[in-house]
């Protein structure tokens, strides 16, 4: 299996091309990312069941999809300009969500951009095309609507549940907007969920269906992003379990 | 609105003591009251010359209010679906009128990908509102007690009809639908601050919030595909009053809400401020309330005629 390490470069550069982008300037550049290879599976990755371990695993998810983006807009294969600009500007929004997540974990930060591993064959496969890029930009993004939904109430500080919320909606426009662009609807339709409503946690989801954006457990969001086999890191600890 | 600090000649100290009071709101993670605490020294401020006695009486302030302050603008569950089910009642309601106008009125010529999402949005609405009325009552209230207007006044949107044109109807949709992001982002430490008896209305806020912003998402779509609008399905950063009707980048906070990667929050007072002259709070029968965004700096856009 191949893997890539995301090394340090990629985060500075994903801030550089944040700015860049609301600058409205285009600005192109090599994701310098994913260099490294290796066949180890990277370092197991866990999440205690705290406000700490689930800050830790939005950091994950936000990881993810920053990386994703990086390689979206460097791939060559978006070029209609509306679709570009959606592209450099959720990358930006991803990286901001991750630097603000690090500074606030500061030291509980339980891991580095570049201790992360992405499976490079995977990720190559998914930016062949515009069509496998925006489709996975909406499955990426609704997962991390349901994700944060799901850990909200499970959070104590109220800083923390604000922030969620403060990103939750940013990530729900991002889903909508993607969408939007493959002219699926803004909303997630029942056929678009990864979770049917009889596997949804009861005692967490008092409404279910397409008006909702329904709360789904680390453990499920967990079982979702390994089915698109992005990441090597083996994933542990009692909020995923 | 009370954010912006008004031009008075303390201005330094005035700032610095707002700063000191918001950094330590934030510290104690009490956010709603923050800014009633501002309220109050902005008042002792214009009363005060002295400028020591006004620390020193204001760090009092802060010293006995600080910890229970939040409940002074707490609301409890129940008091929160209250709320949640008026706004809710509201935008089903508006949809509604959207898609009587689509069929029979004034958006007849909007594209059928906007008579879509108008049609969709308002089931969503109207989805909300059976539901929030259920969870309501098993939480001992009555959903029929919460009422709106038979006819609201959504003329205070705009200033004008916003149901005359697609134009008109896609921005005030965008404005309703972000302070409703805003209204229910607003709302989360409260239901949190009430321990196990908030959770489930918790859940049912934040699965309802997340669905409000692809809503409001997707009119931005509308508005930038369809008009040209210069505007996004996100909230620019630091956006201005003709993008959002509410204060969406505060400062203060640890959380970077001015950034268009984060989305911000509006309080009940703060959103009732905005929607009461729909709601026709202020009984001043015969005058006509004035429209909630006339008080921006930004005039509101002009009417395009494009369909």
């Amino acid at each position: 299996m191949n893997s890539r390490n995301m090394s340090f470069t990629s985060r500075r550069s994903l801030i550089k091309w944040g700015i860049y982008g609301i600058a409205g300037i285009a600005y192109t550049t090599i994701p310098p990312a994913l260099v490294a290879q290796s066949n180890n599976r990277g370092k197991t990755l866990t999440f205690n069941a705290n406000d700490e371990g689930i800050l830790n695993f939005a950091l994950l998810l936000e990881e993810l999809e920053a990386a994703f983006y990086a390689g979206v807009v460097s791939s060559g294969k978006i070029t209609n300009a509306k679709e570009l600009e959606y592209m450099r500007y959720l990358g930006s929004q991803e990286a901001a969500h991750v630097k603000f997540l690090r500074s606030i974990l500061a030291d509980r930060v339980a891991f580095t951009t570049s201790d992360l591993s992405l499976n490079q064959t995977s990720l190559e496969a998914i930016l062949s095309s515009r069509d496998r890029i925006l489709n996975t930009a909406v499955t990426l993004e609704d997962v991390g609507v349901h994700a944060y939904n799901g850990a909200g109430p499970s959070l104590t500080n109220p800083t923390y549940i604000l922030a969620a919320g403060s990103i939750v909606s940013v990530e729900a426009r991002h889903a909508a907007g993607v969408r939007l662009l493959l002219n699926r609807p803004s909303t997630e339709p029942d056929s678009d969920r990864q979770v049917k409503d009889s596997d949804l946690n009861s005692a967490l989801n008092p409404f279910k269906g397409r008006a909702y954006d329904e709360l789904y457990t680390p453990k499920q969001i967990v079982s979702i992003v390994g089915s698109l086999n992005l990441l090597n890191n083996p994933i542990s600890g009692a909020l995923v379990a | 609105m009370n954010i912006l600090l008004s031009p008075i000649t303390n201005l330094f100290v005035r700032k610095s003591l707002v700063e000191m009071v918001q950094s330590l709101s934030f510290r104690l993670g009490i956010k709603d009251t923050f800014i009633s605490i501002k309220n109050i020294t902005d008042k002792a401020f214009i009363r005060t010359l002295n400028y020591a006695f006004i620390t020193l009486i204001s760090l009092a302030f802060l010293l006995s209010q600080a910890a229970p302050a939040h409940s002074q603008t707490m609301l409890s569950p129940r008091q929160v679906t209250e709320y949640a089910l008026t706004l809710e009642k509201l935008e089903a309601d508006f949809y509604r009128r959207g898609v009587s106008a689509a069929q029979n009125g004034g958006l007849q010529s909007a594209p059928q990908i906007a008579k879509d999402a108008i049609v969709s949005y308002g089931e969503d609405e109207a989805k909300h509102v059976t539901d929030l009325s259920a969870a309501l009552r098993t939480i001992g209230g009555d959903p029929n007690a919460i009422t709106i207007p038979a006819s609201p006044n959504y003329n205070a949107i705009l200033n004008r009809d916003p149901f005359a044109n697609p134009t008109d109807f896609l921005l005030a949709g965008q404005y309703v639908e972000d302070l409703g992001v805003a209204a229910y982002k607003g709302q989360v430490q409260n239901l949190l601050a009430a321990g196990e008896a908030g959770k489930t209305i918790l859940a049912a806020a934040l699965e309802i919030h997340s669905v409000e912003a692809r809503h409001a998402a997707g009119i931005r779509f509308l508005r930038q595909t369809l008009l040209g609008s210069d505007v996004r399905p996100w909230i620019s950063t630091n956006a201005g009053r003709g993008e959002v009707i509410y204060n969406e980048n505060r400062s203060g906070s640890p959380i970077p809400f001015s950034s268009d990667a984060f989305d911000g929050y509006a309080t009940k007072d703060e959103v009732m401020a905005l929607i009461g002259p729909i709601l026709k709070l202020s009984q001043q029968s015969s005058e006509v309330p004035e429209a909630i965004t006339s008080s921006t700096s930004r005039p509101s856009e002009p009417v395009q005629g494009l369909w």
